[in-house]
């Protein structure tokens, strides 16, 4: 009996993957995702996220004149912008990869279903704290994008775009790096949303453009547990979903060798990322979402 | 290793079903989509090998099955050598001198010796010597050991006897003796070797239980000898058959001697084979003790004397037990025995016979069985019993009785005949036997009266009339035997007195009665002579020499007496004085050598194969080591194994 079809007890149960899968809407998906783990953060002041007021600042040109604080201007002639905690990136860019070997995994979900619900939260949250969030979708070319704004319905257009991703051909990062680093007008967050099988190196070289030039680079590495902890019994011919390429592995290997060096590439791949200041998280797509998101507020508060 | 059943070992071809099990599987893996490969390449290898490791110890396992299984059926053993047959590194060094007659050439025997003398000295320190003489025995010249003084000294001990020597049958004994000696057995044979003295196959030759055989060929030059092949006794005089054999020609003369006394000599100067006559020579009554003796300087002298015993005795006397001297029974029984010349017949009253005299004949004649009385009867068995012979007849007192004596037979069913018009033939004869093989004429026989019996388990019938009813019996008692024709010597019981047939019938009888056939006046050198055919069944024999062969004990129960020297032996039994010569074999004579080709040919085969052959020859002296039993443990404890790794990947797959 599938967990899917089991009846939610809390709030976090709705974040469960199987949970999220039963709902159609992405929209749907991202809101009950954010509204859980918002709840959840209420309660533990640590996390210091929230709208409340923070200060006012002198109102500048190119500031969205929707904040200025009417009630200070009518009382002194001035124009002050009224900041709110947690408002401090300007948008929020949105990566996320469609190759092939994101199509694995499952059930529940797909590596890339889970990639989406993840894009949906981090784009409804960013909306949620007025920042200008966009998107790409990405595989061995650019498939889709969506500049970051801030304006209203924006964020729709960023969930239909995540929604119509589908998972094909192989990975590759230069492309969508370089068509990112076209487009980058000012600071902001740059969260890119794949498993990452890929040569770090090559990796390394589109994001550490993007370092250098002050934007904030969070790698969410999404993987099954099947791939993190694989359970074969008997022998089995793995095919490669983007190459196509095909090995005969014994289980003793996979229950052993392989879990050893897919947590080495992790571990390399964190090691990378930190080098170049940026973030890694590891998501394992067989856990709830808040976890996700969590790391990535900590992450936010970080760098605050 | 060998096997018992070896066509069970076909079943391990049944290996080759894992093998194709195996690679089957290896053939068949689940395929399924994974997200990359990136990180499966490496491992790929390992994979592969960890995965062929183990199904590599799981095949193994099945092959070990299968392969044990086979095993156990086909029934392995192997032989070692048991506590009696020690082998040892060095092993025997076996030295056979041949010692026959034709040895006896000046200065041969004494260079077989010196080449003895030179295989113990040449022998390995620790190798067991072993000295043996062959001649038509081989015989152990005296204990192995390693003491290469003590086998020299057993070497000098060696003589030259007067046997004959055979190649095939010495192997054959050196294949025993070898068998019980420590392995290898090296073979040093010292001969002049003969090629008269070869085996008719060739594969005799080679002794089974030897590694190697070195001949040591004494006795090489060109010999000339003369030699006597034959003496016949003839009506015209004594022909001798003489043999001079050399390139060159010698002269010689030959000597016939009569009881030690020179009769007539002859010359000889040519050399081949010939034939030389002495007139009719005058024998003494009794035996003549005949020698021929050629005077000549030639290489081997032990054949140049001839023995012969030629028989001047007076005819036998055959008693006839009867109860009328002057009946029809005498005269016609004297007519056939006094035709041969050899017998006379001498009647004997029943009433008057004195049973103590039965010791003298070597057969008696009783006309009618049934006048034998209870005091007659006794002394009769005990003569059949120690070895004398009966002819006996019906008659009027045998057909009175209900049982007759001595033998006990019964009257059959149907009457005696008495009417002079029916008479009936004979139906069957047994040819084979030696009272009969001589006779024809016996279906011309009538017998118009006769006194049927019925015949015993023992009773061996000779002749049968047309209606079946026995004619004949011979009946063996103790030793000795007894005919009983149950007709009578009386030409109104048949016509069978007055039929050429019965004179041949009566001496052949009398010769197989009396032993005559059986008994040879002359024989070879290592014959055997049987004392039992001589009469009785105890004697003494005195060699050639003067020696008495048997000791006190052996002259009542010694049946055969070797006739080791050549001359004339005299043997002594109850019924008398017998003389017997003994010759040189005329093998031994001949001295021409083999050549080199057929004892290369020898020596080469006893090398190789002979090694092959040792191995099965000395299975009596090996134990046999089956190792099914094992083969079946160690089937058993394999198959558990392989039913657990088995379950193991059953388990596994099914997971």
């Amino acid at each position: 009996m599938s967990t899917a079809h089991t009846r939610p007890q809390s709030t976090r149960d709705l974040l469960r993957p199987e949970v999220l899968a039963s709902l159609k809407n992405l929209d749907l998906v991202a809101r009950s995702v954010v509204e859980g783990v918002m709840i959840g953060l209420h309660r533990s002041p640590a996390f210091g996220f929230s709208q409340e007021f923070a200060e006012y600042r002198a109102y500048a040109e190119g500031d969205d004149p929707r904040f200025i604080d009417w009630n200070v201007y009518a009382r002194t002639g001035k124009t002050y912008i009224k900041r709110f905690l947690g408002d401090t990136n300007s948008h929020l860019m949105i990566l996320v990869d469609t190759s092939a070997s994101m199509g694995f995994g499952g059930p529940p979900v797909t590596k890339l279903e889970y990639a989406k619900f993840l894009g949906a939260s981090l784009a409804f949250l960013a909306a949620r704290q007025h920042d200008a969030v966009g998107c790409m979708i990405f595989d061995e070319e650019v498939r889709d994008y969506r500049a970051p704004s801030s304006r209203g319905g924006k964020l729709q257009g960023v969930l239909h775009c995540l929604d119509s991703a589908t998972a094909s051909t192989g990975t590759k990062f230069d492309k969508p790096f370089d068509k990112f680093r076209e487009t980058m007008t000012r600071r902001g967050l740059v969260a890119v949303i794949s498993d990452f099988y890929c040569d770090i190196e090559e990796l390394l070289a589109g994001v550490r453009p993007l370092a250098w030039h002050g934007q904030d680079v969070v790698l969410f590495q999404v993987l099954d547990k099947q791939e993190l902890d694989p359970e074969f019994k008997s022998n089995v011919l793995l095919e490669d979903l983007e190459t196509g390429e095909a090995i005969e592995v014994a289980p003793q290997f996979m229950s052993e060798a392989y879990p050893k060096r897919i947590r080495a590439h992790v571990d390399d791949l964190k090691n990378a990322a930190a080098g170049i200041g940026a973030d890694h998280v590891l998501v394992n797509t067989s856990n709830s979402l808040d976890e996700a998101l969590r790391n990535y507020l900590l992450f936010r508060q970080r760098r605050q | 290793m060998s096997f018992l059943a070896p066509l069970f070992l076909f079943g391990a071809l049944a290996i080759a079903l894992p093998f194709w099990l195996h690679r089957l599987q290896t053939q068949s893996s689940e395929r399924k989509a994974f997200s990359s490969a990136m990180l499966l390449e490496s491992a790929k290898q390992q994979v592969h090998v960890r995965r062929k490791l183990k199904y590599f110890f799981l095949l193994a396992l099945r092959v070990a099955m299968l392969a044990l299984l086979a095993l156990a059926f086909a029934k392995p053993f192997f032989t070692v050598s048991n506590d009696s047959v020690m082998a040892t590194a060095a092993g025997t060094r076996l030295i056979v001198v041949d010692t026959s007659a034709s040895m006896g050439r000046e200065g041969v025997f004494s260079q077989a010796q010196g080449e003895a003398r030179r295989a113990i000295d040449d022998a390995p320190g620790d190798a067991l010597i072993q000295v043996l003489a062959a001649d038509n025995a081989l015989r152990i010249a005296g204990e192995p050991g390693n003491d290469k003084a003590a086998q020299r000294s057993v070497v000098a001990g060696l003589s030259v006897s007067e046997l004959h020597l055979n190649y095939g049958e010495m192997m054959s004994a050196v294949e025993r003796i070898a068998a019980t000696l420590p392995q290898p057995v090296s073979l040093h044979f010292i001969s002049d070797f003969q090629a008269s003295a070869m085996p008719v196959r060739f594969s005799d030759l080679v002794p089974a239980g030897v590694v190697d055989l070195t001949p040591h060929v004494v006795g090489t030059g060109e010999p000339f000898n003369w030699s006597v092949e034959f003496l016949r006794d003839g009506a015209e005089g004594l022909d001798v058959g003489v043999s001079g054999a050399g390139d060159t020609e010698r002269i010689a003369d030959m000597e016939l001697s009569i009881n030690g006394v020179v009769v007539e000599t002859l010359g000889l100067s040519q050399t081949g084979q010939q034939t030389l006559r002495f007139d009719a020579p005058v024998y003494e009554p009794g035996e003549n003790r005949v020698e021929v003796v050629i005077n000549a300087d030639d290489d081997l002298q032990i054949d140049n004397n001839w023995y012969h015993v030629v028989s001047n005795e007076p005819p036998a006397t055959i008693p006839l037990i009867t109860l009328n001297s002057g009946g029809l029974p005498l005269t016609y029984l004297s007519a056939a025995l006094e035709s041969a010349g050899d017998y006379v017949v001498e009647p004997l009253l029943a009433g008057d016979f004195d049973a103590r005299v039965l010791s003298r004949y070597a057969w008696v004649v009783v006309d009618d069985i049934g006048l034998i009385d209870p005091q007659l009867e006794q002394a009769l068995n005990d003569f059949l019993l120690g070895g004398g012979n009966i002819l006996t007849f019906s008659g009027e007192r045998a057909a009175a009785m209900e049982v007759l004596p001595l033998t006990g037979h019964r009257h059959s069913s149907s009457s005696v005949r008495t009417q002079a018009d029916e008479f009936l033939s004979v139906g069957q004869i047994d040819v084979r036997h030696p009272a009969l093989a001589q006779t024809e004429g016996w279906p011309s026989v009538n017998v118009t009266r006769s006194m049927p019996v019925v015949v015993q388990d023992e009773d061996n019938v000779l002749i049968r009339l047309e209606n079946n009813e026995p004619f004949l019996i011979e009946r063996r008692m103790g030793v000795g035997r007894l005919l009983l024709l149950t007709g009578n010597l009386d030409n109104r019981w048949s016509d069978l007195p007055v039929r050429p047939v019965f004179v041949s019938f009566i001496i052949e009888a009398a010769r197989y009665l009396s032993g005559i056939n059986e008994i040879s006046k002359t024989y070879t050198a290592g014959a055997s002579l049987p004392l039992s055919l001589t009469g009785n069944t105890s004697g003494q024999v005195v060699d050639p020499d003067g020696n008495t062969i048997l000791s006190l004990a052996d002259t009542t129960r010694e049946q055969q007496v070797s006739l080791d020297k050549t001359g004339f032996y005299e043997v002594y039994t109850p019924q008398g004085q017998a003389v017997i010569a003994a010759n040189i074999d005329p093998l031994e004579s001949d001295l021409r050598r083999l050549t080199q080709d057929v004892l290369d040919r020898w020596q080469n085969t006893t090398g190789g194969e002979a090694l092959a052959v040792a191995v099965a020859a000395g299975a009596e002296e090996t134990k046999t080591v089956e190792l099914w039993h094992w083969a079946l443990l160690l089937l058993a404890i394999v198959v558990i194994a392989e039913s657990i790794l088995g379950n193991v990947h059953l388990t596994a797959q099914r997971a």
